[in-house]
C-alpha cells in the first residue's frame, strides 16, 4: 500500500510527541508540589516506596553482608576483650539504674503533689539501618521498621550515645530518617549548665551542628553539654545531643557562632532505637 | 524470544542497571563521583535507538530513581523526560556530528538537567550548590565516547 503524503513514516513519532512531554511535565509538577506539601498524595509515595523496598534491600545487601562478615570474622581475643569491657559497662550502668528507679518514683510523686502532668513515658523500638541516601547533600537513612511495626512519622531516633534525627517518611516495611546534620534540619536544644534554650541547625557536615541565634553576651563555654529541650513537641525532653566544640565571637557580629559536636555517630550508625511516647500517656 | 520482547528486556535491564549504579552504596571516596548514568543512558537511546524507549517509559524510570534516592517525587522524572525529548528532536543533526561535537551536545544537555535540578530545589527552598554535581557532569562528558561505544557494542550483541 503506498504511503499517503500525510502519513508519517516514523512510527515512533508518537512515543516522543510534544503532547506527551507536556502531559508528563504537568504531572511531574503536580507530584512535586504534592510531595513538597505532604498532603493528598503522600499515601501514593508510601505505597510506591513500599513496593520498591525489596529492590532497596537487595541493592544494599552487599554492603550489609560485608559488614556482617567483618563482625563474624573478628578475632577471638578482640571478642573476649570486648565482652570484658561490656560486662564492666553493664555492671556500672545497672548500679546507676538502681538509683534511677527511686528517683523516678519520687519524681512522679512530687509531680502528683504539685498537681501537674508528669513527664511522658517513652517506648523504645530497636531497628537496623538498611540504606543511606546516595545523594551526598541529603543526610537521610532508611531503617527496617515502619508503620507495620507501629512506628509513627515524627518520632525521634537515637543511638546509644545521643539523638540522631527523626522519622520523616513512612515506607510501611521501613521508614526514612532525616539526620540532625542535614541542612534542612533544626533541633531545639537546651544547654545543661545554664538551662538556656536555643536551636541547633545542621550544616551538611556529619561532625558538626551550628547555633547561630545566641547574642554575644551569652554564657556559653567550650565543653558545655546540650540536651533536647522538648519544645516543639517533636523531640522528647532531656536526650543528649552534643557538646560545644567551639565558640567564635566575630567582632561586629551581634550573634555568636557556636559549633557543636553531636554525640551520636551520624556517619557510622548501625543499630538505632526509635523513641515513641507510649499511648494513653500522650 | 521474539523481537519485541527482546527489545523490552534489553532496554529495561539497561535502565535498571543505571538506576542501580546511581543508588548502590559506595565507599566515601567514590561516593562523590557518582556519574549521572541514567541521564546518559536516556540521552544515548533517545538519539541512537528511538525504537526502544518513549517519553512515558523514561518518565517512569525517573520516578523509580526519585523514590529510591529520596528526592522529591517527579524531580528526576521531569528532567529525564525533557532531556529525552530534546535529544529526540535533534537526533538527525547529532547523529552525523563528529565525536567532539556530540560531547558538547551531551555537556549542554547534562548542564540543562543540573539547571532544572537547581530551579526545582530553589523553588522548594533547598538549593545548595554542590561542586561535585558539576565535576561529575564534566567526567560524564569525558567518558561519553567510551560509554557510547560500550552501549553500541551491547546493542549489536543483544539485538540483531
Amino acid at each position: 500500500m503506498p504511503l499517503h503524503p500525510q502519513q508519517r513514516i516514523n512510527r515512533f513519532e508518537k512515543n516522543f510527541s510534544a503532547y506527551r512531554l507536556l502531559i508528563v511535565v504537568i504531572i511531574s509538577c503536580v507530584l512535586m508540589y504534592q510531595d513538597y506539601q505532604k498532603n493528598y498524595l503522600s499515601a501514593l509515595r508510601v505505597y510506591l516506596s513500599a513496593s520498591l523496598y525489596p529492590a532497596q534491600y537487595l541493592i544494599n545487601l552487599p554492603k550489609n553482608f560485608i559488614q556482617k562478615l567483618n563482625t563474624n570474622f573478628s578475632e577471638r581475643e578482640q571478642l573476649l576483650q570486648e565482652n570484658k569491657f561490656l560486662k564492666k559497662d553493664n555492671f556500672e550502668l545497672r548500679s546507676k539504674i538502681q538509683q534511677v528507679y527511686k528517683l523516678e518514683s519520687e519524681n512522679k510523686r512530687l509531680y502528683a503533689l504539685l498537681d501537674s502532668q508528669p513527664k511522658k513515658d517513652n517506648n523504645y523500638i530497636f531497628a537496623d539501618i538498611i540504606a543511606v541516601s546516595p545523594i551526598a547533600e541529603k543526610h537521610q537513612i532508611i531503617i527496617n521498621k515502619g508503620s507495620r511495626d507501629d512506628i509513627v512519622v515524627g518520632s525521634a531516633v537515637a543511638d546509644s550515645n545521643g539523638i540522631l534525627g527523626h522519622i520523616i517518611r513512612d515506607q510501611i516495611f521501613g521508614s526514612e530518617v532525616l539526620l540532625i546534620s542535614d541542612r534542612e534540619h533544626a533541633i531545639p536544644i537546651e544547654i545543661v549548665r545554664t538551662s538556656l534554650r536555643s536551636i541547633a541547625v545542621g550544616i551538611g557536615n556529619y561532625n558538626e551542628l551550628r547555633i547561630n541565634t545566641l547574642p554575644t553576651n551569652t554564657d556559653v563555654k567550650k565543653g558545655d553539654v546540650l540536651i533536647t529541650s522538648g519544645l516543639g513537641g517533636r523531640y522528647p525532653e532531656g536526650f543528649p545531643v552534643g557538646t560545644v566544640k567551639d565558640v567564635i565571637n566575630n567582632p561586629g557580629e551581634s550573634f555568636l557562632e557556636i559549633s557543636v559536636t553531636p554525640f551520636g555517630n551520624l556517619k557510622t550508625v548501625n543499630e538505632i532505637w526509635v523513641i515513641q511516647p507510649t499511648e494513653g500517656n500522650q | 524470544m521474539n523481537h519485541q520482547l527482546r527489545n523490552l528486556f534489553f532496554i529495561w535491564s539497561m535502565i535498571l542497571l543505571s538506576i542501580i549504579l546511581m543508588v548502590i552504596p559506595l565507599p566515601d571516596v567514590l561516593d562523590q563521583y557518582r556519574l549521572p548514568w541514567l541521564k546518559m543512558a536516556v540521552i544515548f537511546f533517545s538519539i541512537f535507538n528511538i525504537s526502544l524507549i518513549g517519553i512515558i517509559s523514561v518518565w517512569f524510570s525517573g520516578l523509580i530513581l526519585d523514590i529510591m534516592s529520596g528526592s522529591l517525587m517527579g524531580e528526576n522524572a521531569l528532567i529525564l523526560a525533557v532531556l529525552s525529548y530534546l535529544s529526540y528532536r535533534f537526533r538527525f543533526q547529532i547523529r552525523i556530528y563528529p565525536m567532539w561535537q556530540i560531547m558538547i551536545v551531551v555537556l549542554m544537555l547534562l548542564s540543562l538537567g543540573e539547571f532544572i535540578t537547581l530551579w526545582i530545589h530553589g523553588v522548594s527552598g533547598t538549593m545548595f550548590f554542590n561542586i561535585y554535581d558539576w565535576i561529575n557532569v564534566g567526567i560524564a562528558v569525558l567518558v561519553w565516547p567510551i560509554f557510547m561505544r560500550v552501549l553500541e557494542k551491547m546493542q549489536s550483541l543483544f539485538l540483531e
